[in-house]
């Protein structure tokens, strides 16, 4: 008996032993660790997967920063701020991620720069617009989607641009939060510098809770307004536009224009309902250029969706920061914020600059009304023509 | 647009909210009164009931055919539910099915997620359907006008079946006083298995009925389950009439305070359910019941 003990002690020995000596490589090629931070439950599912899709995609094609292997730590924000503190923490302090990126929704993205000083990682978001980001903090940075003063630009030079939608009077509904307020505001106060009639400049402020419009269709009906602004989430746009058209709106000659742009998945549920809402926004799969044109088809080969706007703008993002490291040398912070300032990523549409000034991204963009797809790879019933392109210079905010 | 036709616009549309808010309410006040089960998945019920009406639709069968097949199917599953999850806690305290319905929701919403995926869905409806009807100078989309004579045609048939048919007399008379009921010979099992299956079916009715009216999304039942409550708690635990009173109130409430004062709609909602609670405990009507 003794003597089985002392062979069984012996033998765990050695395998202990070897086990280290093998984990030992292993602990010189650890990866880095980036956290995502995207919501993958609640109203905006989808725009989060997208978004963990593009960022996917980015790590994927980068390979390695710094000679290591990239390693994505995602997880739900369920677009609730406190969550996602609790889930950015929780990839900071416990799994070790050296920088964040991602966010869908101003008010979580605020959150998250609130406590950066003690999370002390650089964070990038992909999908926040409010206007507040604009030189917020040194490790807080945007490359994706347009913020809401460059979209509001993008907005009124695209109705400015369509004898249709110029001399209407507009309806502005928001949804009840950071950003919506933002944007309506932005909106309203441009259109007014512009000529552009507004019939509420205090405009209505919905729940994000809420899912029977009629009681907001009714208004804009008595309101007498030709035209409707709309701040409502990614997703809720086709909602709004197909409960719109039940009550005849757009068949009375009404026309849309979004203060943001809306998902191609949801578009293809609201299908023709979603007809006429024009846009600006950073990228539709209409873009035509050979970088554009690639990405699509793999990103549709990968993984069956149509390509979005969310998917294209975090990819972009991710390779913006993944960049950034390298440029950085290093997994220090500052080293990594102070190479974010300034870098650029020639992507699917054009060159993504954070701008040195007020780590905001500068980029060309896109003014587009949803039609009737031309024939497509991606199977898609409903495209965001693209009418117009502005220069990033057009947009703004001057540097 | 006229201010008549405004009125009638924001009648019509209060109408029609407050009577999925009452199918929704009514089903969950059935399944409480009879059984005092207060089921917190009342609300994924709703939406399985709208999903699997967007599925038979988008089969190609008809909207009304499904109108009557996803209640069914609810009802299916709500008797499986009811055999599983509750039947082994009836006897202990409420406590225990109100923490498991609460896991309950959680799981049906994951199992919702799965099948359907995360994107919102629309319920195709007939061609008819997608019009809208003039009246007093408003255009009014039929499908609405739909719904309003369904949630009628559904309450008028619970009532007849509750006043008028033996079982339904049963049924009541079990809400009210169930050991009389028990003593009488009949088996609570099978009222308690019942009044379930009719609250789930209910919930099926629901679901289908708002589908097309709004959008389906696995998140759908929470806001309906919480607006249920609010009418629960206005008309009294328990109390069908008050249900019934206090929907249509909600309905008119929410849709004058968004068309008037936008920004506080729901705290308006919100607020007249605190004074309801802390005035009138047992509901409108004083006829609430509590364990």
């Amino acid at each position: 008996m003794k003597k089985l003990l002392v062979v069984t002690i012996s033998m765990f020995s050695m395998f202990f032993a070897v086990l280290m000596v093998v984990a030992q490589p292993a602990a010189a090629v650890e990866p880095v660790k980036i956290g995502v931070l995207v919501p993958l439950t609640g109203i905006v599912a989808q725009g989060g997967l997208e978004m963990k899709y593009g960022i996917e995609m980015a790590a994927e094609e980068k390979g390695k920063v710094l000679g290591r292997p990239i390693e994505l730590l995602v997880e739900d924000t369920q677009i609730k701020p406190p969550i996602a503190v609790t889930k950015a923490e929780k990839l900071v302090y416990k799994d070790g991620c050296i920088a964040l990126i991602g966010v869908f929704s101003s008010g979580v993205g605020l959150a998250i720069a609130a406590n950066i000083d003690k999370l002390n990682v650089p964070f990038l978001t992909t999908h926040v617009m409010t206007t507040e980001f604009y030189n917020l903090h040194p490790l807080v940075f945007r490359s994706g989607q347009l913020a809401n003063d460059q979209t509001a630009v993008g907005n009124v030079k695209g109705i400015l641009s369509q004898p249709e939608l110029k001399n209407r009077t507009y309806y502005v509904i928001v949804h009840d939060y950071a950003w919506g307020h933002d944007g309506g505001e932005r909106f309203i106060a441009l259109a007014k510098q512009n000529g552009i009639k507004i019939y509420n400049e205090s405009y209505d402020k919905a729940p994000t809770s809420t899912k029977d419009w009629s009681s907001y269709i009714s208004k804009i009906k008595a309101s007498g307004a030709d035209g409707v602004y709309m701040v409502l989430i990614t997703n809720v746009i086709p909602v709004f536009a197909k409960q719109a058209a039940d009550f005849g709106l757009q068949a009375k000659g009404v026309k849309f224009v979004s203060g943001a742009a809306p998902g191609p998945v949801e578009l293809e549920a609201g299908g023709e309902a979603c007809y006429g809402i024009f846009s600006a926004s950073d990228w539709s799969w209409d873009v035509n250029n050979p970088i554009s044109d690639k990405w699509e088809k793999a990103f549709f080969a990968k993984y069956k969706t149509i390509p979005s706007d969310a998917a294209v703008h975090s990819y972009v993002g991710a390779m913006n920061l993944f960049n950034a490291i390298d440029k950085a040398g290093s997994t220090d912070p500052k080293a990594i914020a102070a190479a974010l300032k300034g870098i650029s990523f020639e992507g699917p549409y054009g060159t993504v600059r954070i701008s040195a000034k007020d780590n905001c991204m500068r980029n060309d963009a896109v003014w587009t009304e949803t039609v009737a797809a031309p024939e497509n790879p991606f199977g898609a019933k409903v495209s965001m023509k693209v009418l117009k392109t502005f220069k990033a210079a057009e947009l703004g905010p001057p540097e | 647009m006229s201010g008549i036709a405004t009125a009638v616009d924001i009648t019509l549309n209060s109408l029609v909210l407050g009577g999925v808010f009452l199918i929704v309410a009514v089903g969950l006040n059935i399944i409480y009164g009879l059984s005092r089960v207060m089921n917190l998945a009342h609300g994924s019920l709703y939406a399985i009931g709208a999903y699997t009406g967007y599925t038979i639709v988008s089969l190609g069968v008809n909207f009304f055919v499904a109108l009557l097949l996803a209640p069914i199917i609810v009802g299916i599953i709500g008797l499986i539910i009811e055999r599983i999850v509750i039947a082994p806690m009836r006897k202990r305290s409420m406590i225990y099915t109100l923490i498991l319905t609460y896991g309950l929701m959680f799981f049906l919403d994951g199992l919702i997620k799965y099948v359907w995926g995360n994107e919102p869905r629309f319920v195709a409806i007939p061609a008819f359907m997608r019009e809208t009807i003039s009246i007093f100078g408003t255009h009014y989309p039929v499908f609405r006008l739909t719904t309003l004579v369904t949630t009628a045609a559904v309450m008028i048939g619970l009532m007849l079946f509750l006043n008028k048919t033996r079982i339904g007399m049963i049924l009541k008379a079990a809400s009210t006083i169930p050991e009389m009921v028990s003593c009488l010979g009949f088996n609570m099992n099978y009222i308690h298995i019942g009044a379930f299956i009719l609250g789930c079916a209910l919930a099926g009715v629901a679901g289908i009925v708002a589908g097309p009216l709004t959008t389906i999304d696995p998140l759908m039942g929470h806001e309906m389950l919480i607006s249920s409550f609010v009418v629960i708690v206005i008309g009294g635990l328990g109390s069908l009439r008050g249900a019934v009173f206090a929907a249509l109130l909600i309905g008119l409430v929410q849709t004058l305070a968004e068309f008037f004062i936008t920004d506080l709609a729901m705290v308006i909602v919100y607020m007249m359910m605190a004074v309801i609670l802390a005035f009138m405990p047992r509901g409108l009507f004083g006829e609430g019941k509590f364990e």
